[in-house]
């Protein structure tokens, strides 16, 4: 029999929702967890069971990795992969399995849908073969490098810690990286230096840092500062790439171009919640309000992990766990003392995480120009709205996010937003002169994932079991 | 677990075996195997278009698998003898059932 009813259900089997699990199993809590991948592990421990992934991590978080999901899998939660989440309703979760929609309830829910690549528009960006840094990552921890030679070479561009991680492995794979175009903000990054001193802190992430930065120069990959107006270009895929810095203009023959601007919150479920939300001034972007513990603005549901705020894989374990706990806490299944004493060690080492990586905001911060795109770039590449259009919908008198997607269609295609959002918000910002955060962000309705109608239909629940294939 | 080096399965692509490695999505399958350049064609303009995340946000990874237009490949694992097809011009969003995003003009 499927059990429809839990004390608590996690979403995302990334490092926060595996740890939020794990925490909440050991207090006594029933729990589900869904996922919308194979198998646990989210982005950073993404297939971490099988050696083919095992690969490119290196031993601190293998280990880390299969410890969690070992213990995941040992501790009894009623684990559900191949499940999309796509709508939540007060204490029942809706969500798609296997090309079925399902609903189950519970009394707590605890998000932990990670982070996403900050999607950076430029002209060319929809050709075949520009890619986010992330996507390639995917890509080599699957085995399966795509196509290149030194006549079609990688070029990196963007800014970031995981454009580093990137560049290594490519190096390590052997993949031709003709250059990395570097668009950081010089001034952001001498903010950070009153910073530093915190970072000495954390000396393990702070050399790992450091070792992968060595390895980049010391491979002789060209890095080119100040980069501006980028371009990507080619006959149905990218042949070459274009750029400006201080000197002039340049081009690059290329086969690929990955773009890196950052990790952002995936925030369309705590949006389409309307849980109240946060915008960060330095790293520009929305994130839900949150305590360290992850209570957010409505009492049964807390956010834990990247999507809480981006701190990386280590600090999202931190937080499932205190999460996990304090949902016991909250259902007084374990006491405020209890809750208190489980938490200590686990509160103590993410404050200092937390501390120690202050100046990562301010290093990686983006620098607000890479919105300062020209007209005919594309903004949202589900309904090819352009730069254009938006700028166009602002002279029209139209300042909210909402009101311009209305007019251009601008985030109506099925990707919801996710692709343009942020850009969307930063061009209407920099056309009316308002800042960010006054132009709104767009709002989600649910479902946040498209759902085929038959599968509305067969909710359980609803009885409708009629074969329509739409 | 799902993928052991060494072990693999194969998919059809646009007519072609190719050997890939067991455990991936069908996206990973299909760019760094069967090389295609693009994966569909944009339903407004025609533009070839192919996978920007690999992790499920920006659908631009719609291929045909075993006779399904449209799906999302990058969220879908390889099978032994899956169909894949790259896709020509698709029709309107709306036709593989997917339902309108609410507000919808
Ligand atoms: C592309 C990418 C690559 C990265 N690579 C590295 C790296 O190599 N090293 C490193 O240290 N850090 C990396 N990071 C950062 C790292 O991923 C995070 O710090 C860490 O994984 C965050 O853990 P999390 O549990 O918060 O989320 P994640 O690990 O991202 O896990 C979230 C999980 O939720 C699932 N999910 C999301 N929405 C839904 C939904 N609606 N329904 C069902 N399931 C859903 C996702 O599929 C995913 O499995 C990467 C981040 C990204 C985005
Ligand atoms: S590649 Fe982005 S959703 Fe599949």
């Amino acid at each position: 029999m499927n059990i429809t009813n839990f004390d608590c259900i996690v979403i995302g089997a990334g490092p926060a929702g595996l740890a939020a699990a794990c925490a909440a199993r050991d207090c006594g809590l029933e729990v589900a967890l869904l996922d919308e991948q194979a198998a646990p592990g989210g982005q950073l421990f993404r297939n971490v069971e099988s050696p083919l992934a095992q690969r490119l991590l290196d031993e601190k978080d293998r280990r880390t990795g299969l410890d969690l999901v070992a213990r995941f899998r040992a501790g009894g939660t009623d684990y559900r992969p191949h499940s999309t989440v796509w709508a939540i309703d007060g204490t029942a979760v809706s969500y798609s399995r296997n090309g079925v929609s399902e609903r189950i309830t519970a009394s707590h829910i605890i998000l932990a849908p990670g982070g996403m690549e900050r999607p950076v528009p430029f002209p060319g960006w929809t050709l075949p073969g520009v890619m986010g840094a992330g996507g390639m990552d995917i890509l080599l921890r699957s085995d399966c490098l795509p196509r290149l030679s030194r006549q079609e070479p990688v070029v990196l561009c963007g800014n970031g810690p995981l454009l580093l991680l990137l560049a290594c492995h490519l190096l390590d794979a052997g993949a031709p990286v003709a250059a990395w175009l570097d668009t950081g903000d010089t001034l952001r990054r001498l903010a950070a230096l009153p910073h530093m001193p915190a970072a000495l802190g954390d000396r393990a992430y702070l050399a790992k840092g450091l070792r992968m930065a060595r390895r980049v120069l010391s491979s002789g990959m060209p890095i080119i500062r100040n980069v501006r107006s980028l371009r990507a270009e080619g006959d149905g895929h990218v042949e070459q790439v274009r750029y400006t810095t201080s000197k002039g203009e340049y081009r690059l023959p290329a086969g690929m171009l990955l773009r890196h601007e950052g990790i952002i919150p995936r925030t369309h479920i705590p949006n389409a919640l309307g849980l109240a939300m946060t915008w960060d001034e330095v790293q520009r972007c929305w994130h839900p309000t949150t305590d360290i513990r992850g209570r957010t603005s409505c009492e049964h549901i807390s956010i834990a992990g990247d999507s809480a705020y981006v701190h990386g894989g280590d600090a999202s374990l931190l937080k499932g766990t205190l999460a996990g706990i304090d949902a016991a806490r909250r259902l007084h299944v374990i006491s405020e003392a209890e809750a208190d004493h489980r938490s200590a060690g686990t509160l103590r080492e993410l404050r200092r995480l937390e501390w120690a990586r202050g100046f990562l905001r301010h290093i990686f911060a983006p620098h607000p120009d890479i919105f300062a795109v020209p007209d005919e770039t594309i903004i949202c590449r589900c309904e090819n709205v352009s730069a254009g259009d938006i700028r166009a919908a602002v002279r029209e008198g139209f300042t909210n996010v909402n009101e311009i997607k209305r007019f251009t269609r601008c985030g109506m295609g099925p990707c919801q937003g996710r692709m343009c959002g942020p850009a969307l918000a930063e061009l209407a910002a920099q056309a009316s002169g308002l800042p960010p955060r006054q132009v709104d962000m767009l709002h989600v309705r649910m479902p946040f994932r498209p759902v085929p109608l038959n599968e509305y239909c067969t909710l359980n629940g609803l009885g409708y079991e009629e074969n329509h294939t739409a | 677990m799902s993928n052991t080096p060494g072990k693999t399965v194969h998919i059809i692509v646009n007519g072609t075996s190719v050997e890939v490695p067991e455990g991936v999505s069908v996206a990973a399958a299909v760019l760094g195997h069967s090389h295609e350049r693009h994966f569909y064609e944009h339903s407004l303009d025609g533009s070839k278009r192919a996978p920007w995340c690999l992790m499920g946000v920006c659908f631009e990874c719609m291929l045909e698998i075993d006779g399904r237009p449209n799906v999302q490949s990058c969220m879908v694992q390889v099978a032994e003898g899956m169909v894949v097809n790259t896709q020509k011009r698709p029709a309107v969003p709306g036709e593989n059932g997917l339902s309108d995003q609410g507000d919808r003009a």
